[in-house]
Parts: C-alpha cells; sequence; structure tokens
C-alpha cells in the first residue's frame, strides 16, 4: 500500500505543479518582451525604479503581519472559550464569522466608510480602521483554520492539566494552547497575509498606499509592468510566507510528544 | 531558542530593508501626497506655473495644502501634465484618489464624506457628461465661474458647454475610434463594417463592462449610429455588437493596454485620446494604428467642485488651470479635443507641431455627441438589453 | 466578550446598512418593497444567482477534491517534507492570486494568442478548433480553480495532520485494506472538516467578481458583477437594488451554512 501511495502522490503533486506554474511562466514570458524584439528585463527594471512599488508591496507587508498578529489575539481566545465553556454560543459565533464571506467585499467595505465617516465615529483616517477591515476580512478564514485545529487537540485536557498545575488563563492560551495548534495558525496567517496584499477595494476606498490598488493602477497605465509586478510580488510573498513559516517551525520543534 | 531569536532578527531586518529602501515615506498613516501623485508624465516633465491663476486663489489654496482628485489616471488625456503643472503652480501635493473609479463611483465618494476634510474626501471631480446634471440634482457642487468663464463656446458638439448657474464645465471630449495592434492584425479595420470581417475573429473588444462602463456604453451606442440608428434610438448597436459576437468577432475581455499589447484583445473601441494614450505608453512596442470611422460619437467630460470640497480654493485654482492655455494645450496633447480649442487656434496658442497631430477637422465635425436626456434613454436600453441581446443567458451544456 | 464587540462595530453594523438599504428606494430613500420585487420579477438577475450558484458549487467541489488530494499528498503521502511547506507557502499566496492579474496570466497562457496555445498548436493541436473556448463559464471555472485549490489545501491541512499515525498503524494491523481504512477510519473523521472547508470554498466563489469581470466582461451573468454594476458603474446604477441583490446573496449563503452545519453536526457523531 505504502508504494502505490507514493506514486499516487506524486501523480497528484505533479497535476498540481504543472496547473500553478504554467500561467505564471506564461506571465513571465510576456513580461519580458517589454522591449520590441528583445527579450529583456526593461519591465522589471521600471518596476524597481518606481517608488510607489516599493512603498506599496511594504506597506501592504507591514499591514498583513498586523492583521495576522490582531486576528490571533482575538480569535483564539474567542475559539478557545467557545470550545471549551460556551459551546452554546457556537452556531451564532460560527454565523458571525462566516457573514463577512456572505457579504460581498464591495457592500461591506462601502458600509465600513460611511459608518465611519461621519462623527461621532470619525476614524476613517486612521489606520485602526484598515487593521479592523482587515481582520473582519480574514475571519473566516483564521476562525475557522484555529477551529479546526483547536478540533483535533484535546483542549479540555489540556487546559485540566495545566489548571491542575497552576497555570493562569494566559500561560495556558500562549503557552499550551497556541503551540499546539501552531499549523492551523500558521495556515490562517498565510490566507490572511495573501488576504491583505490581495486586498483591493478597502485600501482604495480609504486612500491608503496598499499595494493591490497600485497594481490596479499599473494594469490600467501599462502593458508589460504589471505582468512583471504580479511576478515580483507573488514572488515576495511566497518568500514573506517563507519567512513566517519558519517562525512556526521553530515554535513547533518545542512540541512535546504531538503526532 | 537561538534558532528563534535567528528568525527574528532575519525578519526585521528583511522588513526594514523593505521600509528603508523608500526613504522617510513608507509610514503608516497616509501620506499627504496621496498613493500615485509622483507617477506619470514619463518625460520627467515638472510642470510650468500657469500664469491666468489668480494670484490670491493660490495664495489661498498654499494655506489649503492639499488638492484631491478622484478617478484621473495621469496618462487619461495626459492629465499627468496637468499634475504636474498644479504643483508648479502652488507648491501644493495632488492627492489622487482611485484612478480607476468610474463617475459614479466619484459622486457617491462625495456623498460618503461629507463631513469628512480628510484626503478621502474629493475636491475636484472629472465626470461624463450625464453626471453634470445629475450632481447638480443631487446636490454634489459647488459653482464657480471663473476667469475663463466668459470665454467658453456656448455649445460643445452641439450640446450644452457648460451648467448656467456654473455647477460643471465641459472641459475636452474625445471621439470614439477603432484602435488596432499593427504586429498581430496586419489589416487594421478602418470603419464599421470592417469589424464584421472574418479575418478578425475572436479579436475585437471593448475597453469595459458595456452594463456598466461609460466607454462601452458610448461604444455600442456610436456602433448605432453606424448601422440604422440614431440619437434616439441606440438598438442597432445591440443588434450590431449580437451580429459581432455571432460572427465570433467579439471577444468579451475588458481591453486594457496589456492585453493589446498580448494580443488577446488586438482590436479596440475606444476614445480617442486612450488610444492615443495607449499609442504614447506602447511606444512601438506593439506599433498602434487608430483609425477614425465615420460616423462617429463623441463624449464630453465635465469637471465640477465638490460641494463639501474641504480644499475650495485650491479646486478654484485647478478649474483655472484646465481652462487656462497650458491645461487645454495639455488636453490637446493627450488627444483629446477641447472647448476653447477654436479660439487656441485662431490665437495662434497652438504650437504646429502639436496643430499636426490633431485629427482631421472634418473627422471632428462628423461626431455628434447626445444630450442628457438621449443618453440616459440610450444607456437605460444598452444596459438592460446587453445580456439578453449578446450576452451568454444560460450556459449550454459542458463541451 | 471583545470579539462580540469587535464584531458587531466592524462588521455588523457596517452590514446592517445592506439590510437597511435594499428597502429604500434609491433615489427618494423611501421605504419599499420595490426592490425585492423587481428582484424577483426579473428573469435576468434569478437568473445570475442560479449561474453564480453553479460555478460555486462546480468549483468548490472541484476545489474540494483536488485540493484535498494534493493536501493529502503533501502530508501523508510520503513526498519529501520541503513540498509540504513549499505548497503551504506556495498556496497561502495562490489562494489570493485573482482578479486582472489571475484573468491576465490565463489569456496569457491560453487565449488564442497565448503561449501555451502557441506551443500546442505547434505540435499540430489546436484546441480552438476542437471546441475550447477560454471566456465562458467553463473556462472561468478553471480559472477559479487557481483560487480554490490553495484555499483547499491550506485550510484542510491541519485536519489531515489530526490523523494520527496510530490509527493508520492500528487499522493495518487488523487487516484493513487500503480502501477500508479510508472508508471506515479516515474518512468519517475528515468528513465535517472536509464539508466545512467545502462551504468556504463556495462562498468564496460565490463573492468573487473582479476575475469574473475580467475574463469575460460582464457577459456571464455573475450575481457579484451585478450588484458591482448597480453599486458603483459609470452609469446610472440602482442602489437600492444592488443591496436586495446582496442581501439574497445573504440569504443564499444562510442557507448554504445552515446545510453545512446540520451536515457537521450528524458527521461529528462518528468522532469519538
Amino acid at each position: 500500500m505504502k508504494r502505490g501511495n507514493v506514486i499516487w502522490s506524486w501523480f497528484w503533486m505533479i497535476l498540481g505543479i504543472i496547473y500553478f506554474f504554467l500561467p505564471l511562466v506564461a506571465t513571465f514570458l510576456f513580461s519580458l518582451r517589454a522591449q520590441r524584439g528583445v527579450l529583456s528585463f526593461l519591465a522589471y527594471q521600471q518596476l524597481f525604479n518606481d517608488n510607489d512599488f516599493i512603498k506599496g508591496f511594504s506597506f501592504s507587508v507591514l499591514w498583513g503581519v498586523l492583521t495576522i498578529i490582531v486576528g490571533i489575539l482575538i480569535f483564539v481566545p474567542t475559539a478557545y472559550w467557545v470550545r471549551l465553556r460556551v459551546p452554546q454560543f457556537r452556531t451564532a459565533v460560527e454565523f458571525v464569522t462566516l457573514l463577512p464571506f456572505v457579504v460581498p467585499a464591495i457592500v461591506f467595505v462601502f458600509g465600513l466608510v460611511r459608518t465611519f465617516s461621519q462623527p461621532p465615529f470619525l476614524i476613517v483616517n486612521s489606520p485602526a480602521l484598515l487593521v479592523a477591515g482587515y481582520t473582519v476580512l480574514s475571519m473566516p478564514y483564521m476562525y475557522r483554520s484555529i477551529d479546526t485545529g483547536l478540533r483535533s487537540i484535546d483542549v479540555r485536557t489540556l487546559t485540566e492539566a495545566a489548571q491542575s498545575l497552576g497555570a493562569g488563563w494566559g500561560i495556558i492560551l500562549f503557552r499550551i494552547i497556541l503551540p499546539n495548534i501552531s499549523v492551523a495558525i500558521l495556515n490562517g496567517a498565510f490566507v490572511s497575509f495573501s488576504i491583505v496584499m490581495g486586498e483591493y477595494i478597502l485600501a482604495q476606498y480609504l486612500a491608503k498606499p496598499a499595494f493591490a490598488p497600485f497594481l490596479a493602477f499599473l494594469i490600467q497605465q501599462k502593458a508589460y509592468e504589471p505582468a512583471a509586478a504580479t511576478l515580483v510580488s507573488f514572488a515576495l510573498t511566497w518568500a514573506c510566507m517563507g519567512i513566517i513559516s519558519l517562525f512556526g517551525r521553530g515554535q513547533q520543534t518545542q512540541l512535546a510528544g504531538g503526532h | 531558542m537561538n534558532r528563534k531569536t535567528l528568525l527574528v532578527v532575519l525578519s526585521l531586518l528583511v522588513v526594514s530593508a523593505l521600509l528603508a529602501s523608500c526613504g522617510s515615506a513608507a509610514t503608516p498613516a497616509p501620506a499627504a501626497s496621496g498613493p500615485f501623485a509622483g507617477t506619470g508624465v514619463a518625460q520627467g516633465y515638472t510642470g510650468q506655473a500657469v500664469s491666468s491663476v489668480p494670484a490670491d486663489l493660490v495664495t489661498a489654496c498654499k494655506a489649503e495644502g492639499m488638492l484631491t482628485i478622484i478617478a484621473t489616471p495621469p496618462n487619461w488625456a495626459n492629465y499627468g501634465e496637468i499634475f504636474a503643472d498644479f504643483e508648479a503652480t502652488t507648491g501644493v501635493q495632488l492627492n489622487s484618489l482611485d484612478p480607476n473609479a468610474g463617475s459614479a463611483d466619484e459622486l457617491a465618494a462625495i456623498e460618503a464624506n461629507k463631513g469628512n476634510k480628510g484626503p478621502q474626501a474629493p475636491d475636484i471631480v472629472d465626470v461624463g457628461y450625464a453626471y453634470g446634471a445629475q450632481g447638480v440634482t443631487a446636490g454634489d457642487y459647488q459653482p464657480y465661474k471663473g476667469s475663463y468663464w466668459s470665454k467658453l463656446p456656448a455649445t460643445t458638439l452641439g450640446i450644452a458647454t457648460s451648467d448656467s448657474n456654473g455647477m460643471w464645465t465641459t472641459g475636452y471630449y474625445g471621439i470614439m475610434v477603432i484602435e488596432t495592434n499593427t504586429s498581430v492584425v496586419k489589416n487594421p479595420p478602418k470603419n464599421w463594417s470592417d469589424l464584421l470581417n472574418p479575418e478578425y475573429k475572436g479579436q475585437v473588444a471593448l475597453a469595459g463592462d458595456p452594463q456598466s462602463s461609460n466607454q462601452a456604453i458610448m461604444s455600442v451606442y456610436a456602433a448605432a449610429l453606424a448601422n440604422g440608428g440614431s440619437l434616439d434610438n441606440a438598438q442597432p448597436g445591440l443588434d450590431f455588437f449580437k451580429k459581432l459576437n455571432a460572427a465570433g468577432n467579439f471577444v468579451p475581455v475588458i481591453a486594457k493596454v496589456g492585453t493589446i499589447a498580448q494580443g488577446a484583445t488586438p482590436i479596440e473601441l475606444a476614445w480617442n485620446y486612450n488610444a492615443i494614450g495607449d499609442q504614447q505608453s506602447l511606444n512601438g512596442n506593439p506599433p498602434i494604428e487608430i483609425d477614425y470611422p465615420s460616423p462617429s460619437i463623441g463624449g464630453a467630460y465635465v469637471q465640477a467642485i465638490s460641494a463639501y470640497a474641504p480644499h475650495p480654493n485650491c479646486a478654484k485654482v485647478w478649474m483655472e488651470i484646465i481652462h487656462s492655455d497650458p491645461g487645454q494645450l495639455a488636453w490637446i496633447k493627450g488627444g483629446a479635443s477641447v472647448v476653447s480649442e477654436a479660439d487656441m487656434i485662431s490665437r495662434n496658442a497652438v504650437p504646429a507641431d502639436v496643430l499636426k497631430t490633431l485629427p482631421d477637422p472634418k473627422v471632428l465635425a462628423a461626431a455628434v455627441a447626445p444630450t442628457v436626456d438621449q443618453l440616459t434613454t440610450a444607456k437605460t436600453l444598452i444596459t438592460g438589453g446587453w445580456l439578453s441581446t449578446v450576452g451568454v443567458a444560460i450556459p449550454t451544456a459542458a463541451p | 466578550m471583545p470579539f462580540f464587540l469587535f464584531a458587531f462595530m466592524f462588521l455588523l453594523y457596517p452590514s446592517s446598512t445592506i439590510a437597511v438599504r435594499s428597502f429604500q428606494d434609491t433615489k427618494t430613500h423611501l421605504f419599499t418593497f420595490q426592490n425585492f420585487v423587481h428582484l424577483l420579477h426579473d428573469p435576468n438577475l434569478i437568473n445570475a444567482y442560479w449561474i453564480s450558484i453553479k460555478i460555486s458549487l462546480i468549483t468548490s467541489l472541484g476545489g474540494g477534491i483536488f485540493g484535498f488530494l494534493l493536501a493529502y499528498s503533501a502530508i501523508r503521502g510520503g513526498l519529501p517534507p520541503f513540498m509540504r511547506s513549499s505548497l503551504m507557502t506556495f498556496c497561502g499566496v495562490a489562494s489570493n492570486f485573482a482578479g486582472v492579474p489571475l484573468a491576465f496570466a490565463f489569456i496569457a497562457m491560453l487565449s488564442p494568442a497565448g503561449v501555451l496555445t502557441g506551443w500546442l498548436i505547434s505540435m499540430g493541436y489546436n484546441p480552438y478548433f476542437h471546441g475550447f473556448q477560454l471566456y465562458t463559464f467553463w473556462g472561468l471555472s478553471i480559472v477559479y480553480m487557481y483560487f480554490q485549490f490553495p484555499l483547499m489545501v491550506l485550510v484542510i491541512a491541519p485536519a489531515i495532520d489530526g490523523l494520527r499515525r496510530e490509527w493508520l498503524e492500528a487499522a493495518e494491523n487488523l487487516g484493513a485494506s487500503g480502501f477500508q481504512y479510508w472508508r471506515y477510519v479516515a474518512f468519517p473523521i475528515l468528513l465535517p472538516s472536509i464539508l466545512g472547508t467545502m462551504i468556504l470554498l463556495f462562498g468564496n466563489s460565490f463573492g468573487a467578481f473582479a476575475t469574473a469581470q475580467a475574463l469575460t466582461g460582464g457577459q456571464i451573468n455573475l450575481v457579484t458583477i451585478v450588484i458591482g454594476d448597480q453599486l458603483r458603474g459609470d452609469v446610472l446604477g440602482d442602489a437600492g437594488l444592488g443591496y436586495a441583490l446582496a442581501l439574497g446573496m445573504v440569504v443564499v449563503m444562510a442557507v448554504a451554512i445552515t446545510g453545512y452545519t446540520v451536515l457537521q453536526r450528524r458527521s461529528e457523531r462518528w468522532l469519538r
């Protein structure tokens, strides 16, 4: 059974790799055509000379990380609490976390801007609103990931064991539960991060210099640079994910026992 | 623990490197200059101060410190040059919001930001002709009759140039043209009937979705004029596109300068100034040909100051600039036709080399523009009828 | 709890504007049912819902199945360990690769002027002569998969991790074949998570619009595109209708979520 398994695994992987990489290759080939008749990296040069590209990208990276942190701080305790203490709230909480999914982004953003651009809540200029918006948008994925993770560990036993050793809630949450669901959190973090990187509407309406509006702008103006920008951002985001995952790996080696 | 600290340090280095590479500008708070104020005019044009702007307005504008404009990409009719001129005249930063927005978005932004004096509230809008009247009804504009007011022609393309109370003014207009990537299409279509030729299979595209994009709707409207319709009857336009689609010539992808260059949408129907902008941006790679079909439709764009503008004086300076000679000339260089064109030519205010690039006056004369009522009727017809006439209503069984 | 406060302020209250405005006439802001009447009587709009649902069902099923296979292969399939982390990080990026860049990538690849098309033609096979079309419902589905597969992989991975090796070994010891292991052990355990993730995929696809619009110019009638048109088009849009449509979307999703919850509760009974 094992040997057959591995062949199948390779089969699916290779299929996946082809599907995912071909469009990227096509984009890449196009991006090389910026100079007539010659294959060159001109588009990339022009891209890196553009201040707004670097500004937009680093802005989104920064806010992506912040969103992940805020998300962890809000959702992990919530999911934990629901699972452990108040399972009767579970349906309500799940419904709420799925709501951002249901509401089309554009409607949600409109609502958000309208609510917060009039007094008394005039925080539309503040970065807090941006983080809040991003966190809400990533909520379905983050929460669901965390929930799946919590589901596969024995929360009750761990908590009781920790409590019997005299641990307070803070320690339980962050020293015990968190490392055990680090895989789930990591995956949720990936999705959140990439949501922030790709998020256009919120950043646009709040007039923030994020990456996605910049890309949209570029697509309107230029032919070859957007292809280059897409690939560069893809690669850089992938690299950032790699860094985030190294963090997670560091955590995992601290697990006692485990799978 | 060692590995962990190493990771922390590593990632901090990366992040700080990213931030440092753009100097001091990378702060989380929105920079006053807005996301994309700097990009635009490729030639490194630094702008010239416009002398005809009243000095007291310039001073008042400097005190306000910013101008927020919306839905105005720098390569749309060479707006980038006007941006630079504004900054050179006042020394004030230009904040450019949402370059991809449509006219309805602009009004929505005004209304959504009524109480907001921050950088999300637009001071100036540039909207399609129909939105002039719509904005007045909605109370979105404030009146301004600048120093240029008395010199404006009463009508442009047969329709009123400006609102009698000064609420909005037409600045420029364009003609619908056929833009072709000649490295993919060796024999470009010259007129509407050519588009139906089988050699253009899967090559003809619109600049947007006709259910929402002004440019795309006007393309359909223009087709109506050429196929037995009139300004009051846009139905033949829908029928034309139905034929185009049935022939397999129509490709539903929204054409952008990238898809034109790539070859997926080598023939596009667009405003002439956008086509010229594409031509300049691509710079021969690939070469673009622009053909003026006949008859064609003209589309005017009007500019207005937001009733809730946080920086009204800067907005007034802007209005002065766009109606000054340098401003109008910038638009001309961008390929648009401007309201003061006849006046400027008679005063020899247009340089000879630019004069040469102007489209044939006969072509301009042949273009017509609809009134607001005609526009409304046509839009309702086209947006409502597009899906059932041309769209993929119900997908048939899988191939 | 802070969670509910957060949710209320930033999600529920702004979203309630949908409900409010869907009952308002666009121009006069008076209370009306007109928007909903319009919705229910317009075959184009009902069709839009149907098409959106169809594409979401197809891409969530397809995405779920293939995504699961990919995830399982990388995690438990005996592949070298770096493939797992590369897959995860790649999926992180790809799960949000959508909109114009994604459409453009596929256009660059498969359009009549595309790279892959050209390559296939040079080998003597022109897919277009065999009825292939990119700018159709099925073409769009293929493109949608690009962000559906990764999402599935990412969200189901922790669940696959939760499949204890001991169970596999125990099953083998008891003489179970691979198929039996799946049917009686692994699959029932994974089912709630798989279903839950598929709902996520459904919602993801249901709410997508930028990709569809870029690829097909609004020719394919999706609810999200219609809403976008009404709320922000260059045209004299009908905002009240847009909000009514959005409310309709909420209803559809609510139905889907209820269905999922029921299924999930049932299948969870088999766990422990």
